[in-house]
């Protein structure tokens, strides 16, 4: 190993080792990257300058929706600069040691059609990173995986490497095949590697608060949406266009649309809030210094049928109803059936999932730290649904 | 002392010259002083010029500018007219030239008036008095065009014919006094083959139409413009291959043969007519289906003269159905997309077909240049959308591309989409969209289960449209949009008027080049070409259409380099660029079999399409 195990723990006992987060601009980057800081470490953030900001502005904008104290703002850097261009790995080592890096950058996208996007990012972009550590003289890496490298099983998943699929779609294959190319450079260059698998991760369950609005969120702001579309239709136009699709006011205001949505009888979906995913990540970058892999996974998967009726709840939507596929027989699917069931048909492995992902590594640690992860409630979903509409699913979320 | 106002100053020297104000294109009627007069002077793009002239001094105070100044009644017809394609409101510049005059004549200014020298009190022995002149005013709007690589060129005279035989008589007179003679159409030259300092010919006042039912062909005299022929063609339910609608039918077809869209049943060339009458340089008047006759149809691969002045085209008549519909059909790749239309073409299925890039598509069913630049992004990144073969078909031919294409926009979708396109670019929709993980989302917006729900999310309608256009405009966008025609794609193809908007945003140089389609190895070698060389000088581009012809073994495509012509570094971009293209062009032409740049078809329109297409 680059780092043995003493100069590890002295570094970071003196808060000394040089930090490099990838993705900082992104969701679970930048709230890994504000909880290093706020842990007292000197971070280094690679951004990728967005259409109307740069590196520095992105990011300055993140620390001030995270309120992060002035004193670990100065302990932060910001690098701009993309990793899917070859020459930054070159021109970063000439900038400097780093003797850790976090990788965060990721693409999430699941479509087939967004392929090379997923691969540039989660390949090429990995390739240019790992190369990077490798001349840097990085001593430990920590790669942000998920847990659905799993691919098509079901059953216990165990914290293992996973040497081939079937994956369900290119987002897990890329994020399989960039675990075993980041164990292979760190084998072969000494570098201490951390592999963390996160499931779904949404906003906090405390707050609500979130920089990311997919997965979760998508189906209901899609409801959200349409909601307003039909409620302008019979509010100025007569509500001619919602009566096609037997949408109506109900007695109290809220709004009947009558959805079917297809559901399994078993299975759930797994879902993470970013608080509890932040504070095990941080328990197991302290704690977990031999190398290892973790899932950072929820005990407790949560039934479709339970966010639907959430959603209805909060929202005031009538007829929206979990189905089983024998519903659709005598009736085909409407417009509004056909789009969520498009939508969710992607989804639907990690809607009706029957995998567990097992915490043999990282349960000792999360447990040592007094960690549970939050079983997902109307509580938590209230709060979360109302920051989105508080930000408009994104909009809003910058003054 | 007149003032230049330089708003007004900025916006003439935009004209583009494109002539969509000498068409009556949207009903709204034309400049009332235009039709009277015939001389370009008396439509707003000359009175465009004539201001641009005055700021830049390159003309007095005339007679005629005050004539053109004064006969603008300030109607605002050309605001219409000119920001339906160009997005702008010429009226600003009309309402600074009628100032300028009103300050001149406060001031008791000297109005220019020019000495009738022999060429034009014979020029005018033979057209008459009123349709020849050397006004300095009326020459100007005859010198230049917005092709930044010819500089401007003030004829001697400008006449404006009114039969064939003054037309004789005028080039006969011409050789005699030792004068080059230019013929001038409707429209804009873009590449400066207009212009002379000998004798301008306008054939604006040689307007005749006859149809002949019986055989299929319509004589049209060459003041006649694609879109008034068309016109005519439409209301007898009949259709020609037309030309860009402002260009004229005889000159488009002597020039570049005349190409479209509707060239994969129509074909191009010689295929458009059955025969054509012209004045040749000597003045004599031939035919060319004489026998005796020069052959113009033949092709000589080089760069050839005309065979004179088209005096009368008796184009070929083509029969409609009324169950005819536009579809497109959207891709994620080109190769996808041309293999599509080229398949089109072979099994003989729709009329005209064409692959267009997101950039194309745009432009055309955005009204408003923001929204065109807002659609242009939204098509590939939100929707999936790259590419569309563009097909209008009959209610068979409809049955069979839907049957060949897992994805179809068809006429009351497209109508949707164009009449809601302000809704449709609300940045809520793209980001549904764009996070969608599905397949291309616009499989799901084309299923016809899910019409519905798309226009309940765009509500289409005229007013929902006009709300993208400045204030001022709307109500007359909302009359427009209410006309049926205008979300027609066979009515809007067949006159090409959206296509006019290609060149909203900047000036464009149309590159265009036969090819062979099944060879996706060239076409690519070509479309990276032109690419290239506008990458290295930094000019805009984009892939503009591709058409298959003579049953999809040939095809003509379009690669557009855009352009502001006001601005020198960006005349000089272009200026670097053209010299690096024709060489390449040339020796990729030498080396495979029907590649051909249409600059070699250029004048020799007349020609059989198998003669250049095809090498033996």
């Amino acid at each position: 190993m680059r780092m043995d195990l003493g100069t590890l723990r002295k570094k970071r006992a003196a808060r000394d080792p040089r930090i490099l987060v990838t993705g900082a601009a992104g969701f679970l980057g930048s709230h890994f990257a504000v909880a290093l800081l706020e842990a007292g470490y000197r971070v280094t953030a690679v951004a990728r300058p967005a259409k109307k900001l740069g590196a520095q502005a992105r990011i300055d904008q993140l620390a001030d929706w995270f309120a992060l104290e002035e004193e670990a703002r100065r302990r932060l850097t910001v690098v701009e600069g993309d990793i899917l261009d070859p020459a930054w790995a070159a021109g970063q080592a000439q900038a400097g040691r780093f003797d850790e890096i976090v990788h965060c950058a990721s693409s999430t996208a699941f479509s087939e059609r967004k392929r090379a996007e997923v691969e540039a990012t989660n390949i090429d972009g990995l390739e240019n990173v790992l190369d990077f550590a490798a001349r840097s003289g990085c001593g430990f890496f920590h790669h942000i995986s998920t847990a659905y490298v799993a691919g098509k099983r079901s059953g216990p998943c165990a914290e293992e490497w996973v040497e081939a699929g079937p994956f369900t779609n290119v987002y897990e294959e890329t994020k399989a095949r960039g675990e075993l190319l980041a164990r292979e450079v760190c084998r072969a260059g000494g570098i201490r590697l951390n592999v963390y698998r996160p499931t779904i991760v949404y906003g906090d369950s405390r707050t609500g608060r979130t920089l990311r609005f997919n997965a979760l969120y998508y189906p209901v702001k899609a409801a959200v949406y349409l909601r307003d579309i039909y409620i302008a239709d019979i509010r100025e136009r007569g509500g001619r266009k919602a009566a096609e699709l037997g949408i109506r006011l109900a007695e109290d205001g809220g709004l009947v649309m009558p959805i079917r949505i297809e559901v399994a009888r078993e299975g759930g979906i797994n879902l993470v809030p970013v608080d509890h995913c932040v504070r095990a990540f941080m328990a197991l970058f302290e704690d977990g210094l031999e190398g290892g892999i973790y899932h950072i996974a929820n005990p407790r998967a949560t039934r479709i049928e339970d966010i639907i009726g959430y959603g209805k709840r909060h929202f005031r939507f009538e007829g929206i109803e979990p189905c089983g596929p024998e519903s659709f027989a005598g009736r085909p699917k409407n417009a509004l059936e056909i789009l969520y069931d498009s939508y969710l048909e992607v989804y639907r492995p990690y809607m009706q999932d029957e995998r567990r992902f097992e915490a043999t590594n990282a349960a000792p640690i999360l447990e040592k730290h007094g960690l549970v992860c939050p079983a997902f409630d109307y509580g938590i979903f209230s709060r979360c649904m109302a920051y989105a509409v508080d930000v408009d699913w994104g909009s809003k979320l910058f003054p | 002392m007149p003032q230049i106002v330089p708003e007004a100053r900025t916006l003439a020297a935009q004209c583009r010259h494109y002539a969509m104000c000498k068409i009556d294109y949207l009903a709204t009627g034309l400049c009332p002083s235009g039709p009277e007069k015939h001389f370009v002077t008396f439509y707003p793009q000359g009175r465009m010029d004539l201001y641009r002239g005055l700021a830049e001094g390159r003309i007095p105070v005339t007679e005629a500018l005050l004539d053109a100044a004064d006969t603008c009644t300030m109607c605002g017809i050309c605001d219409a007219q000119c920001h339906f394609v160009t997005g702008m409101q010429p009226t600003t510049v009309m309402r600074a030239l009628k100032d300028y005059v009103e300050t001149f004549r406060r001031d008791e200014g000297e109005v220019v008036r020019p000495v009738e020298d022999e060429a034009l009190r014979k020029l005018r022995a033979i057209a008459g008095r009123d349709w020849a002149s050397n006004d300095p005013a009326v020459l100007w709007t005859y010198a230049d065009d917005p092709f930044p690589l010819a500089g401007p060129q003030t004829p001697r005279c400008v006449v404006l014919p009114g039969s064939r035989d003054e037309v004789a008589a005028i080039v006969r007179l011409a050789g005699e006094l030792g004068l080059a003679i230019a013929i001038r159409g409707n429209g804009g030259s873009v590449f400066g083959f207009v212009f002379t300092d000998g004798i301008v010919l306008d054939m604006a006042r040689m307007r005749g139409i006859v149809f002949d039912l019986d055989n299929w062909t319509a004589a049209v005299e060459p003041g006649v413009t694609s879109f008034e022929l068309q016109q005519e063609a439409f209301r007898r339910g009949l259709r020609v291959n037309a030309a860009e609608p402002a260009a004229t039918v005889c000159g488009n077809l002597v020039c570049t043969g005349t190409f479209s869209t509707w060239s994969n049943v129509y074909g191009t060339a010689a295929d458009n007519f059955v025969d054509m009458e012209f004045v040749g340089r000597d003045g004599r008047v031939f035919r060319l289906n004489e026998k005796a006759g020069p052959n113009h149809y033949a092709f000589e691969h080089r760069v050839a003269p005309s065979p004179g002045i088209c005096t009368k085209a008796f184009v070929r008549l083509h029969p409609a159905t009324d169950d005819e519909e536009g579809l497109l059909v959207p891709f994620t790749d080109l190769d996808a997309a041309v293999q599509f239309a080229r398949e089109l073409g072979q099994r003989r299925i729709g009329l005209a077909v064409a692959v267009l890039g997101a950039h194309y598509i745009a432009g055309f069913l955005s009204p408003d240049e923001d929204l065109a630049r807002r659609l242009k992004e939204a098509l590939p990144e939100a929707l999936g959308v790259n590419y569309v073969v563009f097909a209008i078909a009959d209610r068979f031919a409809r049955d069979a591309i839907r049957k060949m294409a897992p994805a179809v926009i068809d006429a009351g979708l497209l109508r949707t989409l164009m009449l809601g396109l302000p809704r449709l670019l609300e940045p809520r929709w793209l980001e549904l969209a764009r996070e969608y993980e599905g397949g291309p989302p616009f499989e799901l917006l084309c299923r016809p289960e899910m019409r519905p729900l798309v226009e309940a999310a765009l509500l289409p309608s005229p007013e929902t449209i006009a709300g993208a256009v400045p204030e001022g405009l709307r109500p007359f966008y909302r009359e427009l949009y209410a006309r049926p025609e205008m979300t027609d794609m066979v009515w809007l193809n067949m006159h090409r008027i959206v296509s006019a908007r290609m060149s909203r945003r900047k000036h464009m140089f149309a590159f265009l080049v036969y090819v062979p389609p099944a060879r996706l190895d060239v076409l690519h070698e070509i479309l990276d070409g032109f690419a290239r060389v506008a990458e290295a000088h930094r000019i805009d581009h984009d892939f503009g259409f591709l058409t298959p012809m003579d049953f999809g073994k040939r095809a003509i495509l379009e690669y557009d380099y855009y352009i502001d012509h006001t601005d020198p570094s960006e005349k000089e971009k272009i200026a670097r660029a053209m010299p690096e293209l024709d060489p390449w062009l040339d020796t990729l032409a030498a080396r495979i079999p029907g590649v051909l740049s249409l600059k070699y078809v250029f004048s020799q329109g007349c020609a059989r399409k198998e003669s250049f297409l095809y090498r033996v």
